[in-house]
């Protein structure tokens, strides 16, 4: 049985009806009229156990919603949700036994207390035994290096240092599934390079299970094997990174530096752009391979360097979020 | 995992966690504690200068009153002391941060409960009871086992009646984002209406006062206490079984939240 399940989730949200003309405000609120926000519209997904899945989508896709159902602290309006065998909104205390959530835009530190003690009551909360728990308080502290502000007050943290800290409060009790919304938001490279390799570290090593949803896609290609993209509520994508870029961009690109400037022109590639000896061109590898087309082009032309450019997640990504209705 | 005596230790262990919190601010702590006592202390006195005046209101004498208003303001107190993080809950879920409650392995109203220690529920319970006590030397009551037993029972269901209400008047906030001024209403009738003898109403504020239910708080149960059973229009019994309407209405308000809850929608970002 898949450790995550959701089977044609919807929510909806309800929002009074805004009225307009005359007394707009006085109307809206006497009005018992409802709007209704279809956030959530139907999104099935199975998630093993030990899968690092990321959660994909433009702002306002549903993303947040669909993890506020898996987390309990939303119920959804129809489908089915389950996780470790748990229905999450019936059963939050339970769930939350099974599950540890980090959202990058709030911290669930204490904000009065240092960072350490956070730590300890939730270390408390979860009944850790306390030798375990001070096993993964030094290891974390460790990974994490949070040696320098455990003592600080969460309120005093800076965002990159919150953020640590609220990661390791979610992993400190060692849950089996972890859900991260937007963990690298607002860090720097440094830190978004510390978190990353924390999470890659949690899933090889303890086999925990992560959703993440990010808007970047350098923290997808670093870490995820699977993709889930949704957009509208609904679930356009559900495979791996290498296919999407194979279905949505399957063209890729050659770049080629020539000893002098001249015109290329080779079967089965189109040039992209051209000039001060610099030669895009762009191909299709199934027709195409690229070994061909390389050795045609040492064989006709001044070659002095060919660079074959990765297909950037970025730029596919960019390419579906534009063609959406 | 979820039972009783679970709740209670996490209860605990959060209690600490808001202790070590608070102790950062510590001159608020005393600040705030004078102020509830000195605030309790300048309504009794309001009640003592209309006292004197008429020396006997509806054949309540000043120590009647007394008692009246101590076990009124001793029932608001040991409601308030747990309860008062719910003047932040509606915050909590128009911004969202509701959602921490929901996803920790304890009780989301027991979370919210001991999220902060506040210090001014403190002042009026302990101005309370000061009156209570003074109330009781002063009415002629004789102060038995039996006696005390019923006091400390009215007192409890007092505080369920008004905490219950307050809960249940909070979760509206789950479906309309703020519930505030209808708390801050209800509290404020409860807080004109609950310290005088409901006889001076009228039949129509008592009945009024019944169904609210106000009169259930500590005027019933003092009624019974002095020996002069008022029961506010209704059966002498009822006057005697008030300290169980506590239970009725703290249940039936829990059931209420719990609810409630499944409608909370979380904010935005
Ligand atoms: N509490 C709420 N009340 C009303 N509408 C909401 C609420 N939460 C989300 N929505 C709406 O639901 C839709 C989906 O929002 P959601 O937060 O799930 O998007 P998201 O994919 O997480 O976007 P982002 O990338 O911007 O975080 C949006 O249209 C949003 O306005
Ligand atoms: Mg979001």
């Amino acid at each position: 049985m898949p450790l995550i399940e959701a089977r044609g989730l919807v929510k909806d949200f309800h929002r009074p009806r805004r009225r307009t003309g005359r007394f707009a405000g006085l109307r809206t609120l006497v009005s018992r009229e409802r709007e209704t926000v279809r956030a959530v519209d139907g999104v099935s997904f199975s998630i093993e156990s030990g899968e690092l899945v990321g959660y994909l989508g433009p702002n306002g896709a549903g993303k947040s919603t669909t993890i506020k159902m898996l987390t309990g602290i939303l119920t959804p309006t129809a489908g089915e949700v389950t996780v470790a065998g748990v229905v999450p909104w019936r059963k939050r205390q339970d769930n939350a036994r099974n599950i540890g959530v980090v959202f990058g835009q709030r911290s669930q530190l204490w904000w009065d207390l240092p960072l350490v003690e956070s730590l300890r009551l939730v270390g408390k909360l979860y009944r850790m035994p306390r030798t375990r728990y001070e096993e993964n308080l030094a290891k974390f502290v460790e990974l994490l290096d949070m040696r320098p502000f455990l003592d600080t007050p969460v309120r005093q943290l800076s965002l990159g240092q919150r953020m640590r800290g609220d990661l390791a409060a979610a992993m400190i009790y060692e849950p089996a599934v972890l859900y991260l919304d937007e963990p690298t938001v607002g860090l720097d490279v440094i830190a978004k390079e510390r978190i990353r390799k924390f999470v890659a570290d949690l899933s090889s090593t303890s086999g925990t299970t992560v959703l993440l949803t990010t808007h970047d896609m350098d923290d997808v290609e670093a870490l995820c094997e699977r993709l889930i993209l949704i957009d509208h509520g609904k679930v356009l994508y559900d495979g791996t990174p290498a296919a999407l870029k194979d279905s949505y961009a399957p063209q890729r690109e050659l770049v080629v530096q020539l000893a002098s400037p001249c015109e290329v022109t080779v079967a089965g590639a189109r040039t992209v752009e051209s000039g001060e000896g610099v030669v895009r061109l762009s191909f299709d590898p199934a027709e195409t391979p690229a070994a061909a087309l390389i050795s045609e082009l040492f064989g006709n032309y001044p070659v002095t360097d060919v660079s074959l450019q990765e297909t950037d997640l970025e730029d596919v990504i960019k390419k579906i979020y534009a063609g959406r209705s | 995992m979820t039972g009783v005596r679970w709740q209670l230790r996490a209860a605990l262990i959060l209690l600490g966690g808001a202790v070590r919190g608070a102790v950062q601010y510590r001159a608020d702590i005393v600040f705030t504690m004078i102020a509830g006592a000195l605030y309790n202390g300048a309504g009794f006195a309001t009640i003592w200068v209309v006292l004197d005046r008429f020396e006997v209101i509806a054949g309540w004498d000043i120590g009647d009153m007394a008692l009246l208003y101590g076990m009124r303001l001793v029932a608001h107190g040991l409601w308030l002391v747990p309860f008062n993080q719910l003047d932040w809950f509606s915050d909590h879920v128009r911004e969202g941060s509701f959602d921490r409650y929901l996803v920790r392995p304890a009780s989301p109203l027991l979370q919210l409960l001991t999220t902060r220690i506040q210090f001014s529920p403190f002042g009026d319970l302990i101005s309370g009871l000061v009156v209570l006590g003074a109330a009781m030397s002063a009415v002629d009551v004789d102060w038995g086992p039996l006696t005390v037993a019923y006091l400390v029972f009215a007192l409890i269901g007092g505080a369920l009646i008004e905490g219950g209400i307050q809960l249940a008047l909070s979760s509206i906030a789950f479906r309309t984002l703020k519930a505030d001024q209808v708390k801050l209403t209800v509290d404020s009738v409860f807080n004109l209406f609950g310290n005088y003898p409901a006889r001076i109403f009228g039949t129509a504020g008592q009945l009024v006062l019944s169904v609210i239910p106000v009169v259930f708080v500590a005027y019933l149960p003092a009624s019974v206490l002095l020996g002069r059973v008022d029961a506010a229009g209704l059966p002498a019994v009822v006057a005697w079984l008030s300290p169980l309407a506590g239970v009725v209405v703290a249940t039936a308000s829990y059931l209420v939240w719990r609810r409630m809850l499944l409608g909370y929608q979380s904010s935005g970002t």
